[in-house]
């Protein structure tokens, strides 16, 4: 480190013997010298010797003749460093310093700069800009008067041009760097004063002589090759913007006068004076308009974002300055800009956004008609090309011309009205959507697709937990793939929706749903969006005192949207081909409809376009189950969109929702599950359950008046069945009437529709069991004390097992004997004719209760109403030709008999009736109806044993047994496979049921041994193990009544011991039951007499 | 005959389908009431049995008696009163379809008979409890405020006319079978009490109606009496002006026209009388109109008087025309005897029945936009219907 001169006078000394040098020797070693001496000198000392060091130097450079270049770089270099440390303070000497430094680059003979080394230039630069930071306060202000104006030119143009020609990227900065700092828009921290108003005037005057050469070179710069990188082109763009925002500023044109003031320079400096009025203020707005096109065309698809952002910021400044001047720029100034709003850089997004907003809070748009003019006007010429746009542009265009059109809406906010109200641009933007939202239907699996859980809703669906909006479905687009353009869309429909006029738009498109099949789908996806945007849901609003449409609006409008989806036409669809049934439906439909429709109902150019062709494509059915979903997916997003509100429409909507909940196309019913969720968001339900249950009364009403005209609404079944399915005990009352009219209606329509109907019966009587659970025993225990007199008999079998397990005391033995006798008894007296007297008995008592009862009786639960009058029907049915209906009656009918099973009164005489057909079931039918009956043959039992005894044993038992006698063989034989057959699964049932029916039927003995006789043959190891383990609880059932006989009975089959006399005088026993191991009985009758031990 | 008679009760207001060009239809369509529009269309196909707009289930019992309250008045929503044999009054909102209130004031005992008064939320509702209740509703309150005790065991329905400030006058069967009292309310004064002439014998009276001619304050009466007859009675000078026999079988209700003086009535037999007044106050039959099936329970004529509607025996609600008495619709949807019916202020129709439901029907609606569309349409329609036939 060398010593620090402070004082001038030391310094002087110091520096003294090599500024004489240097002017004697002019070389490159004088020069360093030079410098080296300085650095030990200190500011203040060398700003004393500003002048006498700077002389040497100066001298250097002007000295006549050719110079060598590295000594002029090292003069230059050393002025620079001299003037970093300094200021200078004379005006005439940063004119005369100025002058000098700008002819090192410049060969006399030429207005080309010369062709010296890149090292110069930058000295050079780096001069020029030091120069002009180290000029002292106002000087520099004098600086710039008219009078330097040729010397700032030449400057201003060496510098744009080597800005723009040079190939080092550091001159070109370097360059640019020393423009900003010569047109004084540095940015850097040493220009403390801001310039007053009078200030800027007269520096706008001056410059404003250079916006041609400078903008116009810039332009070159800017739109010049991407390879030159992207701080070349911030650089430019931010001096652009800075000198035209300065020049052609709002604030300083207001001020101009109309007369150029005379200027005080001589004629040559004078013609070069710009005087900015209003026509140069147009002349030049056009010409710049030219170039911010260009520069916005070339920058917007810059490939740094950084560039992208320096022209927001371009934007910004452009727009909030110059808004009177450029009005003409503000197109594609407001387009770069909207167009930077879905950036994929999120910088450029947030500073893009930023902006906007900013925009909006001053009113830049809003409240400048102009701007909002051209905005509109811009719009205006998308609208028109949109459509041209949509069909083609790839993805990343449309992207970008979607961008655009969504910022153009974002910053118009409410007086996107402008544009439409237009109907030649409303149609174009319009058709632009609907284009742009076409699907592709030609997907073979969206038909394909079912719900194989045919049973309608199930009754708890899935859980609640998915968010709203995450459930959309996966839609195929014509158009596109990008699933990012699906949401500009939304978003652009949304914004519509929201600042648009909602009746116009929402009849505009309304129109165009009914216009054409074509149209509908995007027709609809559009007035979702636009009935969500206009309730806010997920809308972006720049604009504040935005008025939203008042909640009772937007309910009206809703529910006309609604009134057309729900329509017969709209919502009822084609959406398989499915099998005989449908199919009979479909011409049922068709002549139904016919009916109806002839005249009046035809008024939809393409009336029930649907139903019209019976052999709809795949294509169509597709496209109708996009549709359906559409508008299901269209009324979650309304009761999004009304929230609480939503509750009132729920009487028009809920019933048609749960009708496709239970479609069985999976798509359907998928979107119909996710309509409900969303309305039980929206309307406060827990879940589903409760949705339907709260709302029961709705559905009810539909169902009600759609049964009136069954063959529109074939689905009317469905909705019954799932509103009982999830309903409690209190939907009863509501349901009572709607209960009779399905009756009436099965009673019309039997040959028809029974299949449907019987499935809801079904539904019905299920819920009534459940609903109804017999919880009144006291009317139970007595009525069955009234009806069953032989009740000691029931009792019987407790006595012998309890002999058996316990220790056998005299008393039991005594009871056993006496017992034995009663039974012995009945089995010798005619038990045939006890029965019947017991019937008789048992009947007329209750007549005669029920005759000395109150005069009036008091009215039957509804619930034991609707029972016995089901009952009553399937009666009737059981007997019908087809398979699944019997099968389905068969179940009913078990309800029935679950349902009434307490009330003996009304269920006997209905059971007396449904006897013949049920024998014919089980004794004459299909294997499948066979295993049913033989199911309410046993429920049956359970509940009136006595009145089934003897039916029982005359009509069905023989055949049952005999069935089981003649299959037995059969399964001896067979191999694994049989398992699987259904006469395997007959014979299982029936020696499953046998065993409890003989005990709830209390059978005789007689009877009991035929029961045996028959399972005897599957205790033998050859048969299939279940049916061994089925025959085993049958005796096991059979020892709980009869355990002598049973014992005695297996006995015979096989015997496993000797029996030795406990007295040698009684008779040695000897059962007919082979002893050897081989018998096939073994293993079961050991086991069987093992549980009687 | 269950169907319409070749005319369309669904035939509203053509215009507003095909009109959908500019945005005004829309708006328009928006505020209409929801009604099933259609465009005109030739009437040459049987047209399916028109529905009800919607049912309301829950009253639990059978409809006897049925009121439409506010809408007009512009306070909320409108309200549908129902009164049931189990002695309950329901109040429905028809925005949500649902009772919002539900009133027992009659021990159980049949409502036969409701009536809002124009001033103050205030009802009357009569029981066969024989007692009249006058109920506060305002504010979602709903007390017995005053109740009176009536005299007569049976099924006629009281009558209310407003006379201002506060006081209406009020006409129920007294205590004599064929008497019918008159009384200022609300300070239950007696005015007087109608008694027919000794050699009359007309039976008891089963329907009533006060009201009073624009031209004169005079307060009149018109009651229907058990014989079939129908007589009109001067309040003031408490006697019969005229009386005519209208049927052969009890008067079981009646609907009057007063701007027109023109009635209608029905009665147990199979058809209805249509009957005037002319300008010497004496009733005369104008016509009879046979029906299918005996027995209509009520009668009432739209505000608007249009259109007429009778409750049957045969569960069946039908519609006329009232001038032309033109049959226009037979609505079949109840599974029991219909009771009652009542028109709403702007056109909504309500049937009450045993089968313990309510149906509403939107027929034929008055349209808010111009007096004259709806029953121009009617009537056009009735041309082309005789020109058919």
């Amino acid at each position: 480190m060398m010593a620090v001169f402070d004082t001038p006078e030391e310094a002087f000394g110091v520096l003294r013997p090599v500024c004489v040098q240097l002017t004697k020797t002019q070389t490159v070693e004088s020069v360093e010298q030079l410098q080296a001496q300085l650095r030990a000198v200190s500011d203040s000392a060398l700003q004393e010797l500003q002048q006498y060091v700077l002389f040497p130097l100066r001298f250097a450079l002007k000295t006549p003749g050719p110079k060598r270049e590295c000594l002029t770089q090292s003069v230059v270099e050393c002025l620079t460093f001299v003037l970093s440390s300094t200021c200078v303070k004379e005006q005439e000497l940063l004119q005369e310093l100025f002058a000098e430094l700008s002819a090192c680059l410049y060969s006399p003979n030429s207005q080309k700069p010369s062709a010296v080394s890149e090292e110069l230039k930058l000295a050079v630069i780096r001069g020029l800009s030091t120069l002009m930071h180290s000029a002292y306060g106002d000087i520099i202000l004098a600086f710039y008067e008219p009078s330097i104006l040729p010397r700032l030119g030449f400057a201003v143009s060496l510098l744009l041009d080597l800005a723009e020609r040079e190939k080092s990227k550091q001159i070109k900065i370097a360059a640019l760097k020393c423009l900003q700092v010569l047109l004084l828009q540095c940015d850097c921290q040493d220009h403390p004063r801001a310039l007053d108003e009078l200030e800027q005037k007269q520096l706008g005057d001056l410059f404003a002589s250079f916006l041609p050469g400078i903008s116009m070179a810039l332009t070159r710069i800017i739109t010049g090759d991407f390879k030159q990188g992207h701080s070349i082109v911030m650089s430019s763009l931010k001096i652009f913007f800075k000198m035209v925002s300065f020049i052609m500023a709002d604030e300083q044109l207001e001020r101009i006068p109309q007369v150029q003031p005379k200027p005080a320079v001589g004629h040559r400096v004078a013609e070069l004076v710009v005087h900015r009025e209003a026509k140069w203020v147009k002349n030049t707005s056009d010409k710049l308009t030219l170039l911010i096109k260009k520069i916005v065309e070339c920058v917007a698809v810059h490939p740094h974002w950084k560039a992208r952002l320096a022209l927001i910021e371009l934007v910004e400044a452009l727009l909030l300055k110059c808004s009177g001047s450029l009005v003409s720029s503000a197109g594609p100034l407001l387009k770069a800009l909207v167009g930077l709003v879905n950036d994929e850089s999120p910088e450029v997004q947030a500073q893009c956004s930023r902006v906007l907003r900013h925009f909006a809070d001053q009113k830049v748009v809003v409240g400048n008609r102009a701007f909002a003019d051209i905005l509109s006007e811009s719009l205006h010429a998308l609208a028109t090309s949109l459509p041209r746009l949509m069909s083609a542009q790839d993805d990343q265009g449309k992207f970008s011309t979607l961008s655009v059109l969504l910022g153009y809406l974002k910053l118009l906010g409410p007086k996107v009205n402008f544009v439409l109200n237009s109907a030649a641009h409303l149609q174009r933007l319009s058709k632009a959507l609907i284009q742009v939202l076409e699907l592709d239907v030609t997907d073979l699996k969206i038909v394909e697709a079912r719900r194989w859980n045919s049973d309608g809703l199930s009754a708890s669906p899935e859980p609640m937990a998915v968010q709203p909006w995450s459930r959309m479905q996966k839609r195929y687009f014509r158009f596109f793939t990008d699933e990012r353009l699906f949401l500009l869309v939304q978003q652009v429909c949304r914004l519509l929706g929201f600042y648009g006029d909602l009746y116009l738009l929402i009849d505009h498109f309304l129109e165009l749903y009914h216009e054409s099949v074509v149209y509908r789908k995007q027709a609809a996806m559009i007035l979702n969006e636009l009935v969500a945007g206009a309730a806010g849901l997920e809308v972006e609003n720049l604009h504040d005192k935005h008025i939203k449409p008042s909640p009772k609006e937007l309910r009206e409008i809703v529910t006309s949207i609604l009134e057309e989806y729900t329509s017969q036409e709209n919502w009822y669809l084609i959406t398989c081909i499915e099998s005989e049934e449908v199919g009979e439906e479909l011409t049922m439909k068709q002549s139904g409809l016919q009916a109806i429709a002839s005249g009046a109902h035809t008024y939809q150019g393409a009336s029930f376009p649907a139903f019209s062709k019976p052999s709809a494509t795949i294509c169509s059915m597709n496209s109708n189950i996009w549709q359906i979903c559409i508008q299901l997916e269209g009324i979650g997003r309304f009761a999004c969109a009304l929230g609480k509100d939503f509750r009132l429409l729920l009487m028009s909507a809920l019933y048609p929702v749960l009708e496709k909940a239970g479609d069985q196309t999976l798509l359907i019913s998928q979107a119909a599950t996710s309509a409900m969720m969303d309305i039980c968001h929206a309307c406060g339900y827990d879940s589903l359950q409760h949705l339907i249950s709260q709302n029961s009364d709705y559905l009810v009403n539909g169902i009600s008046l759609n049964l009136r005209h069954l063959s529109l609404h074939p689905q009317t079944p469905k909705v019954l069945e799932v509103m009982l399915w999830n309903s409690d005990a209190s939907l009863l009352p509501l349901v009572a009437d709607v209960v009779q009219d399905v009756l009436a209606t099965l009673d019309q329509f039997y040959d028809k529709r029974a299949t449907s109907f019987v499935s809801v019966l079904h539904a019905l009587l299920a819920a009534l069991a459940q609903w109804f659970p017999d919880t009144d025993d006291l009317g139970q225990l007595q009525e069955q004390s009234a009806g069953e007199e032989g009740s000691h008999l029931s009792q019987t079998p407790a006595i012998p097992e309890k002999g058996l397990e316990n220790t056998t005391t005299a008393e039991d033995i005594e009871q056993f004997l006496l017992s034995y006798l009663r039974e012995k008894d009945v089995a010798d007296g005619n038990v045939s004719d006890f029965d019947h007297e017991e019937e008789e008995q048992s009947d007329p008592p209750r007549e005669d209760e029920s005759d000395t009862g109150p005069d009036i009786e008091p009215p039957l639960p509804v619930q034991v109403q609707i029972a016995t009058d089901v009952m009553e029907r399937c009666i009737h049915l059981l007997s019908d030709k087809n398979l699944k209906i019997r099968l389905k009656v068969l179940d009913v009918l078990d309800l029935c008999i679950v349902v009434l099973q307490s009330r003996k009164n009304q269920l006997l005489p209905l059971a007396h009736r449904a006897w013949p057909p049920l024998v014919h079931r089980l004794t004459n039918d299909d294997p499948l109806a066979v295993l049913r009956a033989f199911k309410v043959l046993r429920t049956l039992g359970g509940t009136c044993g006595d009145f089934l005894r003897n039916r029982f044993c005359k009509d069905v038992l023989p055949k049952l047994a005999g069935s089981l006698v003649s299959q037995a063989p059969v399964s001896a034989r067979a191999g694994p496979v049989y398992s699987h057959t259904l006469a395997f699964k007959l014979q299982l049932a029936v020696l499953q049921g046998l065993g409890p029916l003989c005990e709830s039927l209390d059978l005789g003995e007689g009877d009991l041994n035929k029961v045996a006789d028959a399972c005897l043959i599957y205790l033998s190891a050859k048969q299939p193990v279940k049916l061994q383990e089925a025959a085993r609880s049958v005796f096991i059932r059979l020892m709980r009544v009869d355990p002598d006989s049973t014992w005695f009975l297996l006995n015979e089959l096989y015997c496993p011991e000797q029996f030795t006399p406990p007295h040698p005088r009684l008779h040695p026993v000897q059962l007919r039951g082979t002893t050897g191991q081989g018998s096939p009985y073994a293993a079961n009758v050991l086991r069987l007499l093992q549980e009687l031990q | 005959m269950q169907v319409a008679l070749g005319v369309s009760p669904w035939d509203g207001d053509g215009t507003a389908v095909s009109g959908r060009r500019s945005v005004d239809p829309l708006r328009r369509r928006l505020a209409e009431p929801q009604v099933t529009a259609l465009p005109p269309r030739m009437a040459a196909s049987p047209l399916p049995p028109p529905d009800p707009r919607f049912v309301l289930r829950g009253t639990q019992s059978a409809v006897h008696a049925l009121h439409f309250f506010g809408g007009a008045q512009g306070q909320g929503h409108p309200l549908l009163l129902s009164g049931s044999l189990s002695g309950l009054v329901h109040i429905w909102s028809l925005q949500t379809r649902r009772p919002v209130a539900i009133l027992d004031g009659h021990q159980g005992q049949c409502v036969t008979w409701l009536q809002t008064l124009p001033q103050g939320h205030q009802l009357l509702s009569q029981g066969r409890d024989l007692k009249l209740c006058l109920w506060d509703l305002a504010e979602g309150r709903n007390a017995v405020v005053d109740s009176m005790h009536l005299e007569s065991m049976g099924f006629c329905r009281s009558s209310v006319l407003t006379r201002g400030q506060g006081k209406w006058m009020l006409a129920m069967p007294g205590s004599g079978s064929d008497e019918v009292q008159i009384l200022e309310m609300p300070s239950k004064t007696s005015v007087c009490t109608l008694k027919p002439e000794a050699d009359a014998k007309p039976g008891m009276p089963m329907c009533l109606e006060l009201w009073q001619a624009e031209s004169s304050p005079r307060p009149l009466l018109l009651a229907g009496y058990e014989d079939g007859s129908v007589a009109l009675w001067d309040v003031s000078e408490r006697k019969v002006c005229s009386r005519v026999a209208c049927h052969t079988e009890p008067v079981m209700g009646f609907g009057f026209d007063s701007q027109k003086a023109r009635g209608v009535s029905g009665s147990a037999e199979k058809a209805l009388a249509v009957w005037s007044l002319d300008e010497q106050q004496a009733l005369q039959v104008c016509k009879t109109h046979e029906l299918t099936n005996p027995g209509i329970a009520d009668v009432k004529i739209r505000p608007d008087r249009k259109i007429l509607a009778t409750a049957g025996w045969d569960h069946r609600v039908r519609v006329f025309h009232w001038r032309t008495m033109k049959p226009l619709a037979v609505l079949s949807f109840h599974s029991a005897t219909v009771h009652c019916v009542a028109f709403a202020t702007d056109g909504l129709l309500a049937a009450g029945s045993g089968d313990q439901r309510i149906s509403i029907w939107s027929l034929y609606p008055i349209s808010s936009d111009s007096s004259t569309s709806s029953l121009g349409h009617v009537e056009h329609r009735e041309v082309g219907a005789h020109a058919l036939a």
